[in-house]
């Protein structure tokens, strides 16, 4: 989109100085509103149980999967709690799903001086073939299993998701491909031994739509993740020195520039420290030896700050917080705390978000994560595509799942904030290994750009979101090194 | 001519000054407009080459375009050097800026150089770096500094207000918890300040620290009983029932109510005034329910004859309390030497203190006003018995 425009006066700096050269103002946010009030967290208390989570969870989507069985299987099916089963009887329940896996981290496993285990080191998949699943509702669980028919779908063959014909994944047995803490409704019955026989399930499919009112003309918005300072390698500074002029409107010839002016806003989505910032080291060192050395993030914040503040004179910056960022742990992440960075937050165009971000720009709901859901989901079910797991969770109908199971959540009782109660436009995850994107459409017409930022130290690359015609496209930086390509 | 001028200025810096030259940083060094600067630097590079005249000068360019990678058409912007340059024009599909990056004499290995180069520039003017940019924006503001008056506000609503644009959590805690520790500080060092004027006054002393004791009684609840029991260990059971006899009795007084609201968070500010100016006002009752609690001679003898011997008592107790503070294991330590530099010191403005500081404060006031006065009932006794011993 950039270059098409640009094209025309691409060699124009090639030539001596000529008149006084233009400076173009930056497209002003016509609309932004902060829609991620469920994420802040005022006042904590962690004296309650998890458990509550769970139960909100599946009262709230109860309703809606309810109405999808009946779509989906008949109206005339019988609903059934788990305690209401009868042998044989051919009825649809809707509950919890919970994967049993003997890989799984645990910390019972670990203290436990019986078994005498050294800790697990920590694997990038922890499914296994013997991985077992249930189905939990308010008061049981019980074992899910499928027919001759369900283990082809084990393996991943034949079954369909929902809506759309999407990649292909099993739900019970051992390939599971989805996640514990969805809520599912299956369609089977019981059998004598105690088992439940699927034959057919379904989740909560695409929320319902928003209305769209994005903007006429070319307006981008920057995604970008992963900046990763405080790194011991240099190599992504030069590369995070170009992003920021490009967005700035140093670099690049006059058309680049113009077309740079259209950025509105930029997002940057997690991990803006590297994750060498979080090494404990000086925790095993003694206290003589350790006590000038200060925390890498300190300098790595420093670092932050002038980046940001370079950025924030120029265009309105969203910084959301990531896993190796000082912040809080649990999701959702809270934000940053505005005095580690005072250059930058001396600008109104800073503003420090939470974790799952929700804002409505120009018209166009944005959603999204630093990416902490969706690796924990490829670490326990069996897809290994992030835009795949991205749209699963979309359809699923809620942001992350595996909370607090495997991943940690805060201990929200009333309700819980991370349920998918109405489509975004643009859905992003950060910190994916490459960059991919994809146009969902939703069978009540919903459009929705899936986004998988990729880590920005990794792989120099950022995505420029076109709000006109929800497109996406990577934007790369590259500088010469020691070897001559790339 | 005035267009000459920065073919020479690039020249001294290229080839006297060795510099690595990127358009940035010449952009920032002459005061142009970024395009201007690298259309000088392509200037240069013309009539320099022109010239042949044997100095070797290596460029580096800026190249940005479409590229096909991945099966996405990619938007990709690199610097390359000019032996790679018609290399990348080629790789990319659509041409969309070409312009001179750097120059410099010496062949750059990697890019390191340029990145240094445009650091430094950038954080010698990190206050106006958008300044030659081609892009201006127009929200890009600095935001109203926060002025003193949001300090002391009592309502932990005033700052959420005052940052409108601020996306820091609404969770209760944040903005205080970051005006906090300044303002620990001079909470502490005001209490201190406030403690010592009250010294100078030795009844409205008295009763200050008793008042402010009160309310730390009140408001720590588990803090004061701590240090009780450890000067407990200290002082003997005797004159720690005489503490609690006078700090308990001396809650329901009127003067601690008004001071009591000094506790809750919501006025810190007040509080210290009112407990500044109460101790002025009512010395004398407080005296007089002083002498009325009083069950020991000692402690009377010490209200009585607290002037005459104040000044002795002064430099005694300086003598004492620092000897005292050897034995103390508690953060009193840091309590007594304050007061006593403290003395000419007239009540400061009234501190802020924030929830945790109230608590500081009013802790170590607590163990101070208990200290002194177990102090100097000790001191009394003690120096009974040395005058005793002299006069024996």
């Amino acid at each position: 989109m950039f270059s098409e425009r640009a094209a025309p006066t691409a060699q124009g700096l090639l030539a001596p100085p000529a008149a006084e050269p233009p400076t173009f103002p930056r497209v002003a946010v016509a609309g932004y509103s902060d829609c991620s009030q469920p994420f802040q967290l005022g006042e904590r208390s962690f004296s309650r149980q998890y458990a509550h989570i769970y139960a909100v969870r599946l009262a709230a989507m109860r309703p809606g999967l309810e109405r999808r069985a009946r779509s989906r299987w008949g109206n005339d099916i019988a609903l059934r709690r788990l305690s209401e089963l009868q042998a044989g009887e051919k009825c649809c329940v809707v509950g919890t799903l919970f994967k049993s896996m003997q890989l799984q981290p645990s910390i019972l496993q670990e203290i436990s001086e019986e078994h005498n285990l050294v800790p697990q080191p920590p694997l990038p998949k922890y499914i296994q073939p013997a991985d077992e699943l249930f189905l939990e509702d308010e008061l049981q669980r019980i074992k899910l299993e499928g027919a001759i028919d369900v283990q082809r779908l084990v393996t991943g063959k034949g079954q369909r998701w929902l809506c759309g014909g999407t990649t292909p994944r099993a739900l019970a047995g051992a390939d599971a491909g989805c996640a514990a803490g969805t809520i599912v409704a299956v369609y089977g019955c019981e059998q004598d031994d105690g088992l439940f026989l699927v034959e057919d399930h379904c989740f909560a499919d695409l929320p319902p739509p928003l209305p769209w009112s994005g903007p006429s003309s070319d307006r981008f918005v920057l995604l970008a993740s992963g900046l990763g300072l405080g790194s011991v390698s240099g190599e992504a500074l030069l590369s995070t020195q170009l992003l920021v002029d490009v967005v700035t409107g140093q670099l690049g010839a006059e058309g680049e520039q113009s077309c740079a002016a259209h950025i509105t806003r930029v997002i940057l989505a997690g991990n803006l420290l590297s994750q060498n910032t979080q090494s404990r080291d000086t925790i095993n060192k003694a206290k003589y030896l350790t006590k000038k050395t200060q925390a890498a993030s300190v300098e790595a914040v420093k670092m932050l700050d002038e980046i940001l503040l370079q950025l924030c004179t120029s265009v309105p910056v969203d910084v959301m917080p990531g896993e190796f960022d000082p912040t809080n742990y649990t999701l959702p992440q809270q934000p940053l705390h505005r005095c580690m960075l005072p250059l930058a937050s001396a600008y109104a165009t800073l503003r420090l978000v939470t974790n799952p971000y929700q804002a409505s720009l120009d018209g166009v709901r944005f959603l999204g994560t630093s990416g902490q859901n969706i690796s924990d989901i490829f670490k326990y079910s069996s897809m290994d595509d992030y835009l795949e797991i991205l749209e699963w969770t979309l359809l699923a109908g809620h942001i992350s799942p595996t909370a607090p199971d495997t991943l940690g959540c805060y201990p929200f009782y009333k309700s819980d904030p991370f349920i998918l109660t109405e489509c975004p436009h643009v859905y992003f995850c950060g910190n994916a290994p490459h960059f991919q994107s994809k146009l969902l459409q939703g069978k009540e017409g919903q459009r929705v750009l899936l986004v998988a930022v990729p880590d920005f130290s990794a792989t120099q690359t950022a995505c420029l979101v076109n709000l006109r015609d929800l497109t996406c496209q990577p934007i790369a930086f590259s500088s010469f090194g020691a070897d001559s390509e790339d | 001519m005035a267009d000459e001028l920065y073919l020479e200025n690039i020249d001294e810096f290229v080839t006297d000054q060795n510099r690595v030259v990127t358009y940035k940083w010449l952009s920032f060094t002459l005061g142009v407009h970024v395009n201007q600067a690298k259309q000088m630097l392509y200037d240069y590079v013309e009539r320099k080459r022109k010239e042949s005249s044997g100095a070797q000068l290596h460029v580096t360019y800026l190249v940005a375009g479409n590229l096909l990678q991945n099966g996405h058409v990619c938007h990709k912007v690199a610097v390359v050097r000019e032996d790679k340059l018609e290399a990348m024009k080629s790789k990319l599909s659509t041409i969309a800026s070409v312009h001179v990056y750097s120059i410099q004499k010496a062949l750059l290995k990697d890019s390191s150089p340029l990145y240094n180069t445009d650091y430094d520039i950038v954080k010698t003017n990190l206050q106006h770096c958008s300044k030659f940019s081609a892009i201006r924006c127009a929200a890009a503001v600095p935001r109203p500094p926060p002025d003193a008056p949001r300090a002391p506000a009592p309502a932990q609503g005033a700052p959420r207000h005052r940052d409108p644009d601020a996306a820091s959590t609404i969770n209760g805690h944040g903005p205080p918890a970051a005006r906090a520790p300044p303002q620990q500080h001079r909470g502490i060092m005001g209490m201190f300040a406030a403690k010592a004027a009250a010294k100078a006054q030795d009844t409205p002393k008295e009763t200050k620290a008793e008042a402010k004791e009160a309310p730390g009684v009140s408001a720590a609840s588990s803090k004061p009983p701590t240090k009780n029991n450890i000067m407990n260990n200290f002082f003997g059971k005797a004159a720690m029932n005489k503490l609690k006899a006078n700090s308990v009795p001396e809650q329901p007084k009127e003067e601690k109510e008004v001071v009591k609201p000094s506790v809750t968070v919501a006025e810190p500010e007040s509080s210290p005034n009112t407990v500044a100016e109460k101790p002025g006002k009512k010395t004398e009752s407080a005296r007089i329910q002083q002498k009325d609690k009083k069950s020991k001679t000692k402690r009377a003898n010490r209200s009585d004859d607290e002037e005459e011997r104040d000044p002795e008592n002064a430099k005694k107790k300086r003598k004492r309390i620092k000897q005292l503070q050897s034995d103390s294991s508690d953060e009193e330590a840091d309590v007594p030497p304050s007061p006593t530099p403290e003395e000419e010191r007239p009540p400061s403005p009234p501190p802020e203190p924030a929830l945790k500081t109230e608590l500081e404060p009013a802790c170590t006031e607590v163990s101070a006003g208990g200290r002194k006065r177990k102090r100097k009932r000790v001191l009394k006794s003690k120096m009974f018995i040395d005058e005793e011993e002299g006069c024996m």
